[in-house]
């Protein structure tokens, strides 16, 4: 039985989730003994940025692989750069708001790294057992 | 001679830079994933004119160069949180 191109990304999403769900809870418990509740926020900001970021790739890949060469590479190189652009804006944003405290600004970096890292394991694994057809009609 | 005094000029000149260094950060953190990101792509659709059968396989392979490539950039974009001055 060969894996489709959807049913590979819907596990990658899938897996990603709950993967990035655990380390928002161990990232949070981290952060609310070492900082308190700005701890929290801090570690549920990362995780969730994180997720986002690479969810959005996979889904810009599912979306485009409807569609001809041409569309493909536009939802997936488009989506890459309006995804940067929203990123840097939000990113900025967030360095400056005033309720995300001055101590717990690290806690995101590191939830934002072990979610990356995190999903590149999981995303490699899962192509890696993916049983790919070789000849898939396209439209 | 107006070499050096053209290189000793610059060098002050370079020395006052002032505003937020952040924005040559993300610039550095852009370039590399962008190339990288360039390349994966020009690669899998020379690899899809060669082959078109092969499309679906290479998009996934692509998908994860992408990821791994963007991730520089995500890392990148995140180090104001742990670097701020």
């Amino acid at each position: 039985m060969f894996d489709s191109l959807s049913t590979v990304m819907a596990r990658v999403l899938k897996l990603g989730s709950l993967l990035v769900l655990a380390i928002a809870l161990l990232g949070a418990l981290i952060g609310y003994l070492a900082i308190g509740v700005s701890g929290v926020y801090a570690a549920l900001i990362g995780s969730a940025a994180a997720f986002l970021f690479t969810a959005l790739t996979a889904l810009s890949v599912l979306i485009g692989s409807k569609l001809n060469l041409a569309g493909f590479l536009g939802a997936v190189l488009g989506g890459w750069l309006v995804k940067m652009v929203l990123f840097l804006i939000g990113f900025s944003m967030l360095n400056r708001a005033e309720w995300l405290t001055r101590e717990s600004r690290p806690i995101v970096f590191f939830t934002v790294v072990a979610a990356v890292i995190g999903g590149l394991v999981i995303d490699t694994m899962i192509v890696s057992k993916a049983r790919l057809t070789s000849s898939e009609e396209k439209p | 001679m107006q070499i050096i005094h053209l290189a000793a000029e610059a060098a002050t000149q370079v020395s006052q830079v002032s505003g937020n260094l952040g924005v040559l950060g993300y610039g550095l953190a852009a370039i590399g994933p962008g190339i990288g990101v360039g390349l994966v792509v020009s690669k899998t659709i020379e690899s899809i004119a060669r082959q078109p059968e092969l499309a679906a396989r290479l998009q996934v392979t692509m998908w994860l160069g992408i990821a791994f490539t963007e991730a520089l950039a995500l890392i990148g974009l995140a180090t104001p949180f742990i670097f701020a001055a």
